[in-house]
């Protein structure tokens, strides 16, 4: 009996972005919903990708277009499930001639074709359609069915994607969080280092429940305990339940979806990074959105709260040059300059030592701090901000900076945070600009460090392993191309910071179109 | 004198008998107004066009959506028409950087806000109506005055009228 999680009335609102991830044949999938006809939302169809590496991708023609009643107003986001017999299906949400929306089933239309280049949509589509009381416009975004051996308590309920019963009863809900899009519902292991199949469940497992909400537009995650028998989720820590709690990013990220890669077990998070330039911006460019570097997800064994993202380990193979600087000594008010030529697309590794004496000597105060709320990079405490200034100009007139900041407390606990500060990273006034960031947990006896990939306008950070992730897009007029440097610094006011870094130039992927003239 | 007095009874109950649909169709247009930040603009822009009165608050969110595309577009006219006889290259500089705000406004933010509208995807519709704004506010601040803004009251107008926008289409969220 296979289980697909569909929430519908207050609960479920849909993005457009990545969906349907898969591993098959070989290749890795990667549909997505685009605009054929303008840098803006609208025409949504199926765009589609594949590639062997999650790196290096071929684009192929489009998966599925809006040609059928049921779908006429946008064929909009599914989720794929690869059945025991090896056969894909995918589940989607189409918006009919009327704009209502509906579920709709398709599937390969050749199975032995590695690019799946064709799908076929079932004849007697829709397969599910708003039941009473639901609002035609509320009615959307299927996951990713599992398999669940015992009696479920879920929305809907099929052994053959064709036919459903509606059950009584939710995943679970939480008062406050207003409209959830794009639910995800996935395993992780409490003890192993690699991903868990979509049907996993057992002792050594917790239960992540993410939400993306339409108030905020950001992610949240909750980590907890999945009940198969009576179909309930439990949070481990209701204080910081979905919606309320740890978000998968602190910037711009959104929509965000994972799927298990049976290829490397392990389970891979795609998210949608939007544009935080003007429209007018978007238009003259002709393009709008990118997707993140895929990341693993793992669950953090040290804090028991968090979830660790990774970039892919094969983006290390577009690593070219590497330069390395060990034990750099940055005084309280200084900024060092790191030669490391072009600057545009690295891949940055960092650790950071503060003054231990001066930290342990300094009286804590009561004073709360907010990356959002401070005057970023420029404003001084005792101990932050300390890290490095990335796309940035020689003469630092446009920089984009990513840092922590340490506060003492009067009782003596130190916190820390990490920040990413756009607010002077482009000359240019039609950007956002603003301070993105989180506390971020430290372990004793771990030292503070972050890993950067800069790309052009994309900079996406994890510190300390991964526990807390900041995505940012700037868009500097001056800091590009090989005009762009990188900089260590330390603006704290009472303690010296010794850095040690690794930075590569990144080669370029070279996405191109799968030849047409290849037989697929 | 009694056909007087029954025509003047007939106007009475003409009176009373329309009286609670319109109130209740204001209700809502009052009440959606009230949760933007341009009470009055709002409610005289909805009460202008005819379908308010039977709209829901999506139906609202289109007439609204509707209006800042007839400001823009008049506003973009009334660039155009500046710049056709502006001599100076700098004011020269501004209106075109307008000229391509209001053409993002006209040509993309309100397209997409109807279409999420309709579609029931609103926050595109909030998207759109943030980044009109933010064209709105662009194109003014291209002023570097000098010269002065010759449009200060249209693009100030406009940031009103998208944040009415906005906030009736973040009720649909």
């Amino acid at each position: 009996m296979l289980i697909v999680l569909i929430r519908i009335g207050d609960a479920l609102r849909i993005l457009n972005q990545d969906f349907g991830p898969l591993f098959y044949k070989g290749w890795y999938h990667f549909f997505y919903q685009y605009n054929p006809n303008a840098a803006v939302w609208g025409d949504i169809v199926w765009g589609h990708a594949v590639s062997k590496d999650l790196i290096h991708w071929l684009h192929l023609p489009l998966a599925m277009v809006a040609d059928q009643w049921y779908d006429a107003n946008g064929v909009w986001t599914g989720s794929a499930t690869i059945l025991h017999d090896g056969k894909i299906v995918m589940l989607y949400t189409g918006s009919t001639v009327e704009a209502v929306q509906v579920q709709n089933l398709a599937y390969p239309a050749d199975h032995s074709d590695p690019f799946l280049t064709h799908w076929v949509k079932y004849p007697r589509n829709p397969v599910l359609v708003p039941p009473p009381g639901i609002d035609d416009k509320d009615f959307r975004d299927p996951t990713t069915a599992w398999i669940n051996k015992t009696g479920i308590a879920l929305i809907y309920d099929t052994k053959d994607f064709i036919n459903y019963e509606k059950l009584d009863g939710l995943l679970h809900t939480v008062p406050g969080t207003g409209m959830w899009e794009c639910v995800d519902f996935f395993p992780v292991s409490k003890t192993e280092e690699n991903g868990l199949d979509t049907s996993i469940n057992g002792p050594g497992v917790k239960h992540v429940v993410k939400v993306s909400l339409d108030d905020d537009r950001h992610d949240y995650h909750a980590i907890g305990t999945y009940h198969e028998k009576n179909g309930t989720w439990i949070p481990d820590q209701p204080e910081i339940d979905a919606g309320i709690g740890v978000r998968y990013d602190y910037g711009i990220y959104y929509a965000a979806k994972t799927f298990y890669d049976q290829n490397k077990n392990r389970r891979v998070l795609w998210g949608w990074i939007g544009e935080s330039d003007s429209e007018a911006a978007d238009m003259k460019k002709g393009w709008a959105s990118v997707q993140g570097i895929p990341r693993t997800i793992l669950f953090d064994k040290k804090t028991g709260t968090n979830l660790l993202q990774w970039p892919v380990e094969e983006i290390e193979s577009l690593r070219l040059k590497g330069n390395e600087f060990n034990q750099v000594t940055v005084q309280a008010g200084s900024v060092v300059p790191l030669d490391v030529g072009s600057a545009a697309q690295l891949d940055i590794i960092a650790e950071f030592e503060i003054d231990k004496e001066a930290l342990e000597k300094a009286t804590g105060s009561n004073v709360t701090f907010s990356c959002e709320t401070s005057g970023g990079a420029a404003e001084r405490g005792a101990f932050g901000p300390f890290g490095l200034l990335v796309l940035a100009d020689k003469c630092l007139s446009e920089q984009t900076s990513v840092y922590f900041y340490i506060t003492k407390g009067s009782d003596g606990n130190l916190r820390t945070f990490f920040c990413n500060d756009q607010s002077r990273s482009s000359a240019a006034s039609d950007v956002d600009k603003q301070i993105y960031g989180s506390f971020v947990p430290v372990q004793k006896g771990e030292n503070l460090s972050f890993r950067i990939l800069v790309d052009h306008s994309i900079i996406e950070s994890f510190a300390q392993g991964g526990r807390t992730v900041i995505t940012s897009r700037v868009y500097p007029t001056k800091a590009i191309y090989g005009a762009a440097k990188v900089f260590v610094f330390n603006n704290a006011t009472a303690a010296s910071v010794t850095a040690s870094l690794k930075i590569w130039q990144m080669n370029s992927a070279f996405t191109q179109p799968y030849p047409t003239d290849k037989k697929l | 004198m009694t056909k007087i007095i029954s025509l003047v009874i007939l106007q009475a109950v003409f009176s009373f008998t329309f009286l609670p649909i319109s109130y209740s169709a204001s209700n809502l247009i009052e009440t959606t107004c009230k949760q933007t930040p341009f009470f009055n603009l709002c409610v005289s822009t909805l009460r202008s066009d005819p379908g308010s009165s039977t709209a829901d608050v999506a139906g609202l969110a289109h007439i609204a959506a509707g209006s800042v595309n007839s400001k823009a577009t008049a506003t973009l006219n009334q660039i155009t028409g500046l710049l056709k006889i502006a001599k100076d290259p700098n004011l020269r500089k501004a209106l075109q950087r307008c000229v391509d705000s209001y053409n993002t406004i006209v040509k993309a933010d309100i397209p997409v806000a109807i279409e999420a509208i309709l579609k029931g995807n609103p926050n595109f519709a909030v998207d759109s109506a943030t980044d009109a704004a933010n064209e709105a506010q662009v194109c003014e601040k291209s002023f570097a005055n000098p010269p002065k803004s010759p449009i200060s009251d249209s693009n100030k107008a406009m940031r009103d009228l998208t944040a009415v926008l906005e906030s009736i289409a973040s009720l649909l969220l």
